[in-house]
């Protein structure tokens, strides 16, 4: 209704910013307070773009709302107010995000850069967050999103965010298992497992980490998964009593006795209980498979 | 663990079953040597057989729903052990967040000492005798990692220590002593009672299945109450932390605008 209206005010917009922008720069307008010139041209872009994400028309506008965005935030870089600058270039972002991915990446990773070079370490690693999660849904490359959320743990871990810090490495943990980068998953798990068993509420999720370790020992090797349940057991004596640690025994005998029925029926009962999520089942076909190849090589 | 089938004559199967099934304990059951001739039966008999079967279908119901059960308490213990997680994240942020408007503090003071001594001269001698305001330890020093509740911990250890006492005493948890279940009672020739399990082996099988799920089901709740407590415990100091926060925030405000003011006048 009012959108198309409100589209032309923002292209209007747009053009007279340019056109303080440019004047700004002229002989004259740098003798008589370029800057403050340029700090309104900075806020009509501002303006500018909220008018098109008002407008929300996604296809074009959005575009053009992220394009404002980034305008303003290089001219604030060229005020050196890099803040201004940096939240301007994460609102690009954030309005690239339903159009472009691959630009509202490159938004958000200036963003970032400026971010770390004040030391708001917190707010870089949010923001990595964030661009993993598009690499996620968007862009499906898991490599980049691993990159970018043990990049934003990393950051965690050095402002003392240590629960954050974790859910990233959990991430990282589960996207590693399945790309069968066993070592690197099982070293999360663990490290993430400890930690909680001391934390008097984090303690409940303990065995959900220590269970999914030892599935990773398991794809890895069997005597593996056996002496690392052992060492589980020991660690956290808690971890002997659920379910979790039951079903691992019982894999662990099918397997033995290279029972493929017996591993199925215990998948199963675990199945009828609680059930087993798309990474779960991943792992244990995973394992299942190996039995099998077994069984046909004895043949 | 056997999945009896529902609606199905237990009695046909039970001499087929004997074979197959190793249980453990002396072979029980009725002593059924003869195929079951429908048109025989006595009306007496097949009432009883009516009731049997009635019978196991309330039991087999019983585990079912038992098993439900479980499967649900798992669950909350999920959704409980996440919540947790998030709990213990949004706890940091608030301490981080705290640490932050103390150092926003700490500048807002040092800004409104440039400021007097930009207002007047008098100002900044005043300044000069006053001397530094001691900049408080920075808090730059990373608190040790975050600390959540430990009141739970002995809330654990002390529910540990009931729970073998409640075990003992409440009526539902003595093992069920359900004798007489099954007219051929009578037929029984042994002595040695079976812990007061029905008589029945399949019925027995239900029963001893519907005790563990519900001896899980126990242990499973009292996990789920020690997990409520910490999460309660937890926002009650988040809580508090909240409150301190708004105030310093406020306050915090308050220099903000006051600042800006005589900024404006400065000029």
């Amino acid at each position: 209704m009012d959108n198309s209206g409100k589209e032309k005010e923002a292209v209007a917009l747009m053009a007279e910013a340019e056109k303080k922008v440019k004047s700004s720069q002229s002989f004259f307008g740098s003798l008589f307070g370029g800057s403050s010139k340029m700090e309104e041209a900075c806020d009509m872009y501002a303006r500018a773009a909220n008018m098109f994400k008002m407008a929300k028309n996604w296809n074009c506008s959005v575009s053009a709302a992220g394009n404002a965005f980034s305008q303003a935030a290089r001219l604030h870089l060229q005020m050196q107010s890099k803040h201004d600058a940096a939240t301007n270039f994460i609102d690009a972002g954030n309005a690239f995000k339903k159009a472009d991915p691959q630009e509202a990446i490159n938004c958000l990773n200036r963003a970032i850069e400026i971010y770390t070079d004040m030391g708001r370490f917190t707010i870089a690693a949010k923001h990595h967050v964030t661009i993993a999660e598009v690499f996620e849904a968007e862009l499906v490359d898991i490599e980049k999103a691993i990159a970018h959320y043990e990049q934003a743990a990393d950051y965690y871990k050095g402002e003392e965010s240590t629960s954050s810090a974790n859910k990233c490495l959990l991430k990282v943990a589960s996207y590693a298992a399945q790309l069968e980068q066993y070592p690197k998953a099982i070293e999360i798990y663990e490290q993430v497992g400890t930690h909680a068993m001391d934390s008097t509420l984090l303690k409940y999720s303990a065995k959900d980490y220590f269970f999914k370790a030892a599935l990773c020992h398991f794809c890895v090797d069997m005597l593996n998964a056996k002496l690392a349940l052992q060492k589980y057991e020991e660690m956290f004596p808690a971890f002997s009593d659920s379910r979790e640690c039951k079903l691992i025994k019982k894999l662990l005998d099918a397997y033995e006795e290279q029972n493929v029925d017996a591993y199925t029926d215990a998948v199963k009962e675990y199945d009828t209980i609680s059930r087993l999520d798309q990474w779960l089942t991943t792992m244990l076909l995973r394992i299942k498979k190996t039995i099998q190849e077994d069984e046909s090589d004895l043949r | 663990m056997a999945a009896y089938p529902k609606s199905h004559n237990p009695f046909a199967d039970d001499n087929e079953e004997e074979e197959e099934t190793s249980r453990s304990g002396p072979k029980r059951g009725f002593n059924f040597d003869d195929e079951p001739e429908e048109s025989n039966l006595s009306p007496a008999e097949r009432r009883q057989r009516q009731l049997q079967q009635e019978v196991m279908r309330t039991a087999q119901s019983a585990v079912d729903s038992s098993y439900r059960s479980l499967g649900l308490i798992y669950e909350s213990e999920k959704v409980g052990a996440e919540t947790a997680e998030e709990l213990i994240r949004q706890g940091e942020a608030l301490k981080r967040t705290e640490r932050m408007v103390d150092n926003m503090e700490q500048d807002m003071r040092t800004s409104q000492r440039h400021i007097n001594s930009i207002k007047s001269v008098w100002g900044g001698l005043v300044n000069y005798f006053k001397g530094k305001p001691d900049p408080k330890p920075p808090q730059r020093d990373q608190p040790t990692g975050y600390q959540a509740n430990s009141r739970l911990q002995d809330a654990l250890s002390d529910s540990k220590v009931h729970e073998d006492k409640y075990q003992e005493s409440h009526p539902n948890l003595r093992k069920l002593d359900t004798s007489g279940f099954g007219a051929s009672a009578s037929l029984d020739n042994d002595s040695s009672n079976q812990n007061g399990y029905p008589k029945n082996k399949h019925l027995r099988s239900a029963h001893q299945q519907l005790d563990n799920n519900l001896d899980e089901m126990s242990l499973g709740l009292s996990r789920l109450k020690n997990l409520g407590l910490g999460l309660q415990a937890e926002i009650d100091d988040q809580d508090v932390s909240l409150d301190s926060l708004l105030n310093k925030v406020d306050s915090m405000d308050g220099k903000i605008s006051s600042t800006n003011r005589q900024l404006k006048n400065l000029k």
